[in-house]
């Protein structure tokens, strides 16, 4: 039969133990540990000694354990799972035990990154519950995985720790009841200062019936100083030190003296906890003050271990090297006065360490490291503290994204199966024409094959304008610029098509009508480009989609655009009105249709290419003139009056500068008239207060209104009953603001027409779409009723000051005045499906391209 | 003052300024200004090519936070001339060889102070550098 | 996904000190979602180590090039084109690329561009979290779905260990421990007794401590497949 250890018969005979611990050395000499030994001997049961405590290398627990033994003091040997596996855990197990040691702790061990080792790799195999278990095992007589033993079993009393303060509170008795379930035999606890909290865990221990199946110790760590116990309560996890005991050790003369009386208060008071079966000391450093303790307390002397032998010797004179055969056995040993060897042992050795591995209570050095550690962490702290709140005032302080609307634009995905077919089909042979076209016209003379079909159509209309900026070299001119807009009408169909296939769902909706003037009988096709393309293709919706229940391409929109009227009298024109997603015919209707206005300058413009400037250089030097041209000649049906004169960064013309061209243009010309500030908020309420005096009662569009000048300028507007121009910084919310803000003036919102801030084809076209798209769609299918305003989009001023727009001909970049014709026109017929009611351009024929398309467009 | 071969390399929203080279009279290097739609745009490699292409600093300018017409490209470019620093500091460099600017749109002022500002801290380094050799 | 982080720069450039010409590889997998191998970490990469070879007087002609994946023999095809023509290849790719350029092209020297680092979640721009080990042996369903094996640092599975405070973990004090919100999550479903049970000592066999680690599908290999694996 086993033998059982010293403090299993103690504590199995009922009596209240002492053990303490003893930190081994970082270096080889036995002398510390046995020199540490003495100062315990005869005050304690037995002493722990800990498995490279805080994960810091030290003498192995189970050398010094044996070191111990030959002091004549009784082992508990500790055991983590941080540096050995399962093998290597039971060839020491079966070694300790082979040695004569019979008390084992079994931890999980520190982390290695408390340690001086922190790059080590943690092992940790098993975790200290299923060690006990194995343990337990080995006792029963079979290896962890079932093997049996053959021969000798090991032997152990088997301990576990516990914190009674960590976190969840009230996991802990359960997981201590999960480590006597496993085999633990006896609990060290983690230093107690809390008694009234250790009182509680005790109370649940023993509601949970452990009380009967493992005895406990509590632990008891005298503060050697007010920093230390401060440290404790500061930095260690799972240690709680009350205020009270700090204000004790402040107000203390004699911090020791104050120290070792709290240890020992503290054991009176756990003494009465029922199932308290002894105390377990842990001083730091200071292994001098547990005989103090122990005899304060009225523990000492203690029962003495009756036939405690190790199983082979080191020699007994401290003095003396081991030198002995191992097989001598060596008696008792001497029981020295103590104090004297203390004396000694203190002067001499600087790392006089113990304590609990899986607690945290370190060596000076170790407070020190970890103490800087903690402020490390602490930094990170404060910075993911900083990073939270900036977080936070990202998140609340600025604007928000206009999600709902981003909802609407999902809704409706039914259509999409349908059109992919089609579209994946059709991609390539579009996108094959479109480069054949671009090339054709500029480097071959292939041409006369596609001539003759695109003649009859559009010869008439587009001849006269063109031909100037043909070169002579080419002789049958006239015919060609045609052809290369017509044909270019093409792309400019397909083009949008394509995009928004590609990249938004929404769109899908428009395509339908367009792509069908293709696709039907895709031979045709070729002709169809020739001819213009948008002609006599159509198909009804109805009719292509008969097999398809309706519900599943077509959602009504629940909201209308408002209707703004521009001018007065006759040639007053209306826009917005629209009740759907711009040329979605099948679910609502565009009463207005998307209008236009040519834009003129109030000064003779510099910066406008050739390809444009030709058109008006004419009349370039008085803008009366220049506006009834564009409405005589080119059939204007509004005009917009850019007075880009007045802006203090170019020019600084003054007020009277506008309101006399305003006045000269309102008298020239009887179509609505919109006037377009310089841009600069504050310079624009001078000029347009004046102007308004002109053309209010013209009913003409002023503006634009930003939020900086709103008050002053929406004032104006409402006492000349106009409408106006809000423009906002691309943005859905931004947008939305500054209609609440003119709405909340008074400005009714009939009255406005929102410009988002527009980008030019190759400057952020898409984006604008994006966000006109969304705006509208917020207006028609989310109620948002402050956006439900129609869309004035400045289109000419973007495209025309572009480099691209710019550029002479050339091989590379082809002709420039198709360019930019194609240019602008793409723009507006992109932002047009975007939501555009009112595109403000300035070559006329772009206009015309836009508007062939859209009549195309129209046609459903 | 003038340097030869001393170029710096001007990556810029195209809507913080109008500024042209001419503007630049009082900087006596070569500036390459590089437009792009949004600094949002301006990728590291763009940075890093700067630089492989000869310039001794690479000045990234955006929309003042808040103001960007694409909501928060210029801070993206902030973002991005981190990264691009890591990498230089990698390799040796003086990271604020790479830095970002904050320019009031079309305030054409404040946006030549800032390149002058950065080209006196280049010139810094570049001098330090001659030192050393 | 698998995250990974671009290795610093000094690093590659020490591999391909040598070489006048090689091409970067990246990978459109999991390491051009964690925005460490995709195409713009291409361009950087590439543009980086021209510049640094630039600067010190010895240019080099980096080709770009990025494939859809880089851990199918299929999607490395195309290597093929390369080879003769680069002295090296510097993939982007996780390890996993790398090997695999490694094994089915021995002749060409292939050098790691990024650090593969674990599995992980993009909690939010700019920042990946590890929430699974690949132990092979999946315990989250005892565990209310959060895993301990990758997430407490002592891959700990009877419960939360002393150093447990205030819901954080004492070796991560900026990482929760896990156990604790195994522990509070099965206690609100009333499932405490879960953990009760003593959890035996787990089988690493699966993790990978019984070497390479291979998974075969009979139902879907032809001719036998490809085995005895490389």
């Amino acid at each position: 039969m086993e033998i059982k250890s010293h403090l299993e018969e103690l504590l199995s005979s009922g009596k209240f133990v002492v053990t303490a611990e003893i930190g081994p050395p970082r270096n080889a000499d036995p002398e510390v540990i046995k020199k540490k030994a003495k100062i315990l001997k005869g005050y304690v049961d037995a002493v722990n000694i800990t498995d490279c405590q805080t994960a810091v290398v030290r003498v192995s627990s189970m050398a010094s354990a044996v070191l111990v033994m030959s002091e004549g003091l009784e082992p508990v040997m500790q055991m983590t799972c941080r540096d050995r596996n399962r093998i290597g855990i039971q060839a020491d197990l079966l070694g300790a035990s082979a040695l004569g040691i019979k008390n084992l702790l079994c931890l999980t061990g520190d982390h290695p990154k408390f340690g001086n080792h922190p790059q080590a790799k943690p092992v940790f195999d098993l975790d200290s519950i299923q060690l006990i278990k194995l343990v337990r095992g080995l006792k029963e007589g079979r290896f962890e995985n079932g093997e049996e033993i053959k021969g000798r079993r090991p032997y152990f009393f088997i301990g576990a720790a516990e914190n009674p303060f960590a976190e969840p509170f009230d996991f802990r008795p359960l997981r201590l009841a999960k480590k006597v379930k496993a085999g633990a035999r006896f609990i060290q606890t983690q230093i107690i200062y809390n008694v009234e909290k250790f009182r509680k865990f005790m109370e649940r221990c023993r509601e949970l019936g452990l009380l009967d199946k493992v005895y406990i110790l509590a632990g008891i760590t005298p503060p050697k100083s007010l920093g230390m116990a401060k440290y404790m309560k500061y930095n260690v996890p799972g240690l709680e030190v009350p205020d009270e005991i700090i204000k004790r050790l402040e107000d203390a003369k004699d911090k020791k003296e104050e120290g070792i009386q709290i240890a020992v208060d503290i054991i009176q008071q756990v003494k009465e906890i029922p199932g308290v079966c002894g105390v377990h000391i842990m001083a730091i450093e200071w292994e001098e003050a547990v005989p103090e303790i122990v005899k304060r307390a009225g523990l000492y002397p203690r029962e003495e271990a009756p036939s405690f032998m190790p199983p082979f010797v080191v020699e007994k004179v401290v003095e003396k090297v081991v030198e002995k055969p191992v097989e001598v056995i060596v008696e008792k040993i001497i029981e020295k006065p103590v104090e004297v060897i203390v004396e000694k042992v203190i002067e001499k050795e600087v790392p006089l360490e113990g304590e609990m591995a899986e607690e945290k209570i370190f060596t000076l050095i170790e407070i020190l490291s970890d103490l800087k550690a903690s402020l490390k962490s602490l930094k990170a702290g404060m910075e993911s503290l900083e990073e939270g709140i900036a977080r936070l005032e990202e998140e609340f302080l600025k604007k928000k994204e206009a999600r709902p609307i981003r909802k609407e634009v999902i809704k409706r995905p039914e259509e999409r199966p349908v059109e992919r077919e089609t579209f994946i089909e059709e991609k390539p042979k579009i996108e094959e024409k479109v480069e054949e076209v671009v090339v054709k016209p500029e480097a071959k003379e292939v041409k006369p094959e596609v001539k003759p079909e695109v003649k009859p159509e559009i010869k008439p209309e587009v001849k006269p304008e063109v031909k100037p900026e043909v070169k002579k070299e080419e002789a049958p001119e006239e015919i060609k610029p045609r052809e290369e807009e017509k044909i270019e009408v093409k792309p400019v169909i397909e083009k949008p098509e394509a995009k928004e296939i590609v990249e938004e769902k929404t769109k899908v909706e428009v395509k339908p009508e367009v792509k069908l003037e293709t696709k039907p009988e895709p031979e045709v096709k070729v002709e169809a480009i020739k001819i213009g393309g948008l002609k006599g293709i159509y198909r009804p919706l109805s009719e292509r989609a008969k097999n398809l229940p309706q519900d599943l391409y077509m959602e009504k929109a629940t909201g209308e655009i408002k209707e703004v009227v521009i001018g007065k009298g006759d040639r007053a024109i209306k826009v917005g009105g629209v009740s759907t997603l711009n040329f979605h015919f099948f679910e609502g209707e565009m009463k207005n249709g998307v209008k236009f206005a040519f834009e003129i300058l109030d000064i003779k413009p510099e910066d406008w290419p050739e390809s444009l400037s030709k058109y008006y250089r004419d009349v370039f030097h008085d803008p009366a003139l220049w506006a009834k041209k564009c409405v005589e000649e080119y059939g204007a049906e509004a005009i917009c009056l850019y007075l880009v004169g007045t802006d203090p960064n170019f020019l600084n013309l003054p007020p009277q500068h506008a309101k006399k061209v305003a006045e000269a243009v309102v008298k020239a010309v009887d179509v609505p008239i919109i006037v377009w500030g310089s841009g600069n908020a504050e310079k624009d309420v001078e000029v347009l207060r004046e102007v308004a005096d002109i053309v209010g009662e013209r009913g003409a569009v002023i503006g634009p209104i930003v939020e900086a000048n709103h008050r002053t300028l929406a004032a104006v507007a409402m006492g000349y009953n106009t409408p106006v121009i809000a423009s906002s910084p691309i943005d859905v919310n931004l947008a939305k603001q500054l209609n609440i803000l003119l709405e909340n003036m008074g400005l009714p919102l009939d009255k406005i027409l929102m410009d988002p801030s527009i980008g030019a084809l190759g400057y952020g076209l898409e984006y604008t779409y994006s966000v006109m798209e969304r705006i509208r769609l917020a207006a028609l299918f989310a109620q948002d009723t402050k956006l439900q305003v129609p869309f004035i989009c400045s289109i000419g001023r973007e495209v025309w000051k572009t480099k691209e727009a710019g550029l002479p001909t050339d091989e590379l970049m082809g002709k420039a005045e198709s360019r930019g014709i194609l240019m602008e026109a793409l723009t507006g017929v992109t932002l047009a499906l975007a939501g555009g009611d009112l595109l403000i351009m300035r070559h006329p024929k772009s206009i015309e391209l836009c508007k062939e398309l859209f009549r195309g467009l129209s046609m459903s | 003052m003038e340097e030869k071969g001393f170029k710096l390399s001007i990556l810029c929203c195209n809507y913080t300024n109008l500024s042209e080279r001419e503007d630049f009279f009082e900087v006596p290097v070569s500036l390459e200004i590089k437009r792009y739609p949004c600094s949002g745009k301006i990728e590291i490699t763009d940075m890093l090519r700067a630089l492989r292409e000869g310039a001794k600093g690479v000045m990234v300018a955006g929309c003042m936070p808040g103001t960007c017409h694409n909501g928060r490209g210029s801070e993206r470019a902030e973002k991005r001339v981190l990264g691009a620093r890591k990498i230089l500091e990698e390799i040796g460099l003086e990271p604020e060889r790479i830095s970002m600017f904050f320019v009031n749109r079309l305030d054409g002022e404040d946006f030549i102070n800032k390149v002058k500002a950065f080209y006196r801290e280049i010139l810094n380094f570049e001098l330090k550098g001659r030192e050393r050799k | 996904m698998i995250i990974a982080e671009r290795r610093p720069i000094p690093e590659i450039l020490r591999n391909i000190e040598n070489y006048q010409k090689i091409l970067v590889l990246g990978c459109r997998g999991c390491v051009a979602i964690c925005s460490a191998g995709g195409d713009r970490e291409v361009s950087i990469v590439a543009e980086a180590i021209r510049l640094a070879r630039t600067l010190q007087g010895k240019p080099i002609e980096v080709l770009e090039d990025t494939f859809i994946r880089q851990c199918d023999p299929e999607y490395l095809e195309p290597l093929k084109d390369y080879q003769g023509k680069v002295e090296a290849v510097v993939s982007l790719a996780c390890g996993v690329g790398v090997n695999l350029i490694a094994d089915l092209y021995p002749e060409i020297r292939v050098y790691p561009g990024v650090d593969t680092s674990f599995y992980g979640a993009n909690l939010s721009l700019g920042e990946w979290v590890e929430k699974c080990r690949g132990c092979g042996d999946c315990i989250i369903d005892r565990t209310a779905g959060l895993c301990p094996i990758a997430r407490c640092a002592k891959n700990l599975l009877n419960g939360p260990c002393g150093g447990s405070q205030g819901g954080r973990c004492e070796v991560r004090k900026d990482m929760p421990c896990i156990w604790h919100e195994i522990v509070e999550r099965l206690k609100a479903r009333g499932e405490l007794e879960k953990l009760l049970e003593i959890w035996e000592p787990k089988d690493w066999r699966p993790a990978g401590g019984d070497g390479l680690r291979v998974r075969v599908r009979e139902d879907l290999r032809l001719n036998g497949g490809k085995k005895p694996w490389r």
